[in-house]
């Protein structure tokens, strides 16, 4: 009688400790839900929540499920130091895994530096966020970064028959970082260059055509745009007009992904076929690795989109990061996850990717590619696809 | 000094900014003038303009008259929207605090750009230029897009038809006297709820328009709204709030100053505008074309 008594209180004092266990790991998701970055702040989200509902379906991770708890930074810097504060201090998460813009990120760095969190952006770009003074051990980045982006861009316009190249970039970080990458890098490959012309338009400007005739009026022969999202429509609808590709020949590249799916199925016949552009995925990438494939196939049906976005992937490989870095550490104590995340080699849709232990910077590259008609869609594709691997150009 | 097919479509590409800078400031100056309410809910129209617009081509197909279809279909949608928005909600505003007329047509702005992103999502949309408006005629060298030629010269010919409505039809006499003061008129025997329901779809109907002319050479994304109608409030102040041809000057001046402040401060062209419109507010404060308040 006693004996089962004794049974019963250690059940009962158990029961909350088996409890805790199965308790789910806890990751903030600050990330741009409301106004045009929502474009891309939405997909990223639906890309970690899918990779979290497959993980958990299998039992999640160190036998806990993983949660996770999503927060509109309104893609303003302030706004998301204040939902990332609410997220650790009020919801008490684990992690966190998110921001879109070169504002966020790095400001939100900041407050996981303080609270000795571990923070994964998936999209940032700006080099700031893992420069050597602002680096801590809590950040990581699996976006490409603008170092890498400039440079890939300088890879392909260097094999250009053309010298007089011009810029066009919006007046902010991310548009001068990557142009500055981009100048300084063709300069080694190709000495004979000549900048000849640089536009900087305000970040969110919604009148080309004075930039336009202004840089159409020094004759470049190529020129390289950073002009992103739905800005790029604006631009390149405007441009068309002015005859600017035609002058260009079409030796234009757009950074800033003006080649995704997302953009050119929503210019139709309208998008400038024949330029160069840049995307973070491509549903119909079909001569890429075979785990690709697989989860083309996933995430459409998870969007129930038969064009899905290329934008989830972002979130996706952010979530695989951490989960896989919770694995091997064995743990979810932040400080050994962060351990656990150094020079992480873990397996993506896109192939194997590396966070390196130096600047905590994976090796990110982009897709590339002429755009062309496709008889089988109503919108322009990238054709051939080349994967820009900037392994070799990271530092 | 740069040749002059250059300066030529500078000044072009200026004009087309300003035309359609008009269009959606001269809705916002008329209901300031006549109701007295600074509609910060405008630009919202004008982003519900474009949105119509985009949603009636995806529904007619592209055929050669879509566009003009959608865009009028667009512009008389949100017009109506407009006279449903003056009928319920802006008749309890007149003569009230400046303050809850502001914060009331901000509500609305936020409500409304909720609205849209419920029915269009975030995605971004694209309507292309109508079918034989999209070639391009070459003047002294310079290329001049036809749909932008369109527009140049349709801005003049809203801002004549309006003038002639204003100053010489009964109508327009009406909507003067209201301007000045409303008691008489109504004490006149003038319906003044309904003539204030009509101006105000009249501002709405131009707003609705100048989204829809705007979508073949923008993106239609969500933000458009406030984008827009921080530039209109800058022509009106500069033109003179309530001044119609003020806003027309407003319209010509911001343009041409866009268009030529890239080439003496390339990074600074929008800091140009806000020069401008901080010495029109110290030397005039009431505009160029104004008239003092009383």
């Amino acid at each position: 009688m006693v004996r089962s008594l004794f049974l019963l209180l250690a059940a009962l004092v158990a029961l909350p400790l088996a409890a805790e266990a199965q308790k789910p790991i806890k990751v903030g998701v600050p990330m741009p839900l409301s106004g045009p970055p929502a474009l891309f702040g939405e997909p990223a989200t639906k890309g970690a929540q899918m990779y979290v509902d497959e993980i958990n379906a299998k039992g999640g991770v160190l036998g806990r499920k993983i949660e996770l708890l999503m927060r509109d930074s309104k893609a303003d810097a302030n706004e998301a130091v204040r939902v990332a504060r609410e997220l650790i201090l009020k919801e008490n998460v684990d992690f966190l895994m998110g921001t879109l813009t070169s504002a966020e990120g790095p400001a939100v760095s900041v407050v996981a530096k303080e609270n000795k969190i571990v923070f994964i952006a998936p999209i940032p770009k700006t080099d700031q966020l893992t420069a050597a003074d602002k680096l801590h051990p809590y950040v990581f980045r699996v976006a490409a970064n603008t170092t890498m982006e400039g440079r890939s861009a300088a890879e392909i316009v260097a094999k250009w028959p053309v010298t007089k190249i011009a810029t066009i970039a919006f007046d902010y970080a991310y548009g001068q970082d990557v142009t500055r990458s981009f100048v300084e890098h063709i300069k080694r490959l190709k000495p004979g260059v000549e900048i000849v012309d640089q536009q900087w338009p305000k970040l969110g400007e919604q009148d080309y055509n004075p930039f336009i005739n202004a840089q159409m009026a020094k004759k470049p022969e190529a020129v390289v745009s950073s002009i992103w999202g739905g800005f790029f429509v604006t631009f390149s609808k405007q441009a068309r007009a002015l005859g600017y590709f035609d002058a260009l020949k079409y030796n234009f590249i757009g950074l800033g992904e003006a080649a995704s799916p997302e953009t050119t199925k929503s210019m139709g016949a309208d998008y400038p076929v024949g330029i160069w552009g840049n995307s973070y995925d491509a549903f119909y990438w079909e001569d890429n690795p075979g785990p690709h494939k697989d989860y083309t196939a996933r995430l459409s049906k998870y969007l129930k989109d038969e064009y899905p976005s290329s934008w989830a992937i972002q979130g996706y490989i952010g979530m695989a990061f951490l989960a896989e870095a919770i694995k091997k550490a064995g743990s979810t104590d932040s400080d050994k996850v962060a351990k656990a995340l150094l020079g992480l080699t873990i397996d993506t849709p896109i192939g194997k990717q590396t966070i390196r232990e130096k600047d905590h910077q994976a090796n990110r590259g982009q897709l590339y590619g002429k755009t062309v008609k496709d008889p089988k869609y109503a919108f322009p594709i990238m054709k051939p696809i080349t994967y820009v691997d900037p392994t070799k150009f990271m530092d | 000094m740069p040749d002059l097919s250059f300066v030529f479509a500078q000044s072009l590409s200026g004009l087309t900014a300003a035309m359609f800078l008009f269009l959606i400031a001269s809705g916002l100056s008329l209901i300031f003038g006549v109701l007295r309410v600074l509609n910060f809910a405008h630009g919202t129209f004008y982003m519900l303009g474009a949105y119509s617009a985009y949603q009636i081509v995806q529904w007619l197909g592209t055929g050669p008259v879509t566009f003009w279809v959608a865009a009028l279909g667009a512009a008389t949608g949100v017009a109506l929207l407009g006279g449903i928005v003056e009928r319920f909600l802006f008749q309890r505003l007149y003569g009230k605090e400046e303050l809850y007329q502001l914060l009331f047509t901000y509500a609305l702005v936020l409500i409304l750009s909720d609205v849209a992103r419920i029915i269009w999502g975030t995605q971004q949309k694209s309507v292309g230029r109508p079918p034989g408006l999209t070639g391009a005629v070459s003047v002294f060298g310079a290329t001049i897009p036809d749909y932008n030629l369109f527009i140049i010269l349709l801005g003049p010919a809203i801002a004549l038809g309006f003038w002639y409505v204003l100053q010489r039809t009964r109508i327009g006499r009406f909507i003067r006297a209201a301007a000045l003061d409303r008691e008489t008129l109504g004490a006149l025997g003038v319906n003044v709820r309904a003539l204030y329901t009509g101006v105000f779809m009249l501002a709405s109907f131009l707003g609705g328009l100048g989204g829809a002319l705007i979508s073949p050479m923008r993106a239609i994304v969500p933000g458009m709204d406030t984008e827009v109608i921080v530039e209109a409030f800058v022509v009106v102040v500069i033109g003179g709030l309530g001044s119609f041809w003020g806003t027309f000057l407003g319209a010509l001046i911001y343009g041409q100053v866009l268009s030529f402040g890239i080439l003496f401060f390339p990074r600074f062209s929008i800091f140009s505008i806000f020069a401008l419109m901080a010495a029109v507010l110290i030397v005039r404060p009431w505009g160029l074309l104004g008239r003092p308040l009383k």
